[in-house]
């Protein structure tokens, strides 16, 4: 017989490992979004060398 | 790594892949599978994450470590980045590890924490040992001085995961169960394989996760040269 308890720290265990994993992705994408806007930025000050 | 084409899979997608496969087959052992322990019941079934997780961590400050001896050996600025996003992995496993930890001794032990415990004791001073090495990187400049300061740090720090290991032998420790002794693993065989996928898949998943940071950090360094690089050219 499962003890009830045991099943909800059993899942709060393995809830847990996932929501650190998705935690690191959107981080990742948090910071991949930075990467995207800075190299626009280096992008517009080039273009705006270029144009004299 | 970069490829010429684009057919082949670069290691870091290869690494996740073999995650993505591993981590439900490692759910469905565990949950589907693996019959109930008989002293834990149910419960037991932590053991499947905690303790990979918790040597995914060892793994993970190892080879920040080894990067970090190899760093002092070459000089190479980059192995001091791969040795970096491993300590900063390790951490984020090693925070999973206590966290995982201490649920299964509140179903197991009736508390948190067992301060009588050598194992956990030393899990917890590697743990902080390596918190500390952010401090230390993150207050020197970066530059040759802070990724020799860092390397030192965690090479010093390496010395404490035998110890870690050995703990529970070493010490009079009857609290925490010990999974592997002298002869062999301490559990039936379909636990042992349930166990070593759930390794496997674990492992898996820091690689891949530990390939795709150290390409964000390489893209960083790429981006802030490039500005200085635009920025000079106004």
């Amino acid at each position: 017989m499962i003890r009830e308890t045991y099943v909800h720290y059993v899942a709060a265990v393995y809830a847990l490992a996932w929501l650190v994993t998705l935690a690191y992705v959107v981080i990742l994408n948090s910071k991949l979004g930075r990467l995207e806007r800075e190299l626009d930025e280096i992008a517009g000050l080039l273009e705006a060398k270029a144009d004299g | 790594m970069n490829t010429t084409s684009g057919a082949r899979l670069d290691r870091a997608t290869s690494a996740a892949l073999v995650a993505a496969v591993l981590m439900p087959v490692a759910l469905g052992l565990i949950f589907f599978y693996v019959p109930n322990d008989v002293d834990q019941g149910f419960s037991q079934r932590i053991f499947y994450f905690h303790v990979p997780i918790a040597m995914t961590t060892y793994a993970l400050f190892a080879w920040g470590a080894l990067n970090a001896a190899r760093y002092l050996w070459t000089g190479d600025m980059g192995l001091d980045l791969r040795s970096y996003v491993p300590m900063h992995l390790g951490v984020i496993f090693g925070t999973l590890t206590l966290v995982t930890g201490s649920i299964w001794a509140k179903v197991s032990w009736g508390t948190w924490w067992y301060w009588g415990s050598t194992e956990l004791n030393t899990f917890l001073i590697i743990f902080l040992f390596y918190c500390a090495y952010f401090m230390l990187r993150f207050s020197v400049e970066p530059g040759e001085r802070r990724a020799r300061y860092s390397a030192v740090y965690a090479l010093l720090g390496v010395g404490l995961i035998p110890i870690s290991v050995l703990a529970v032998h070493l010490g009079q420790d009857v609290i925490h169960p010990v999974t592997f002794t002298d002869r062999g693993a301490n559990m039936d065989g379909t636990m042992l394989f349930t166990f070593l996928m759930a390794l496997a898949a674990m492992l898996s998943l820091a690689v891949a996760m530990y390939l795709v940071e150290l390409r964000g950090k390489r893209l960083d360094e790429q981006v802030t040269r490039l500005r200085r690089l635009a920025e000079g050219t106004r």
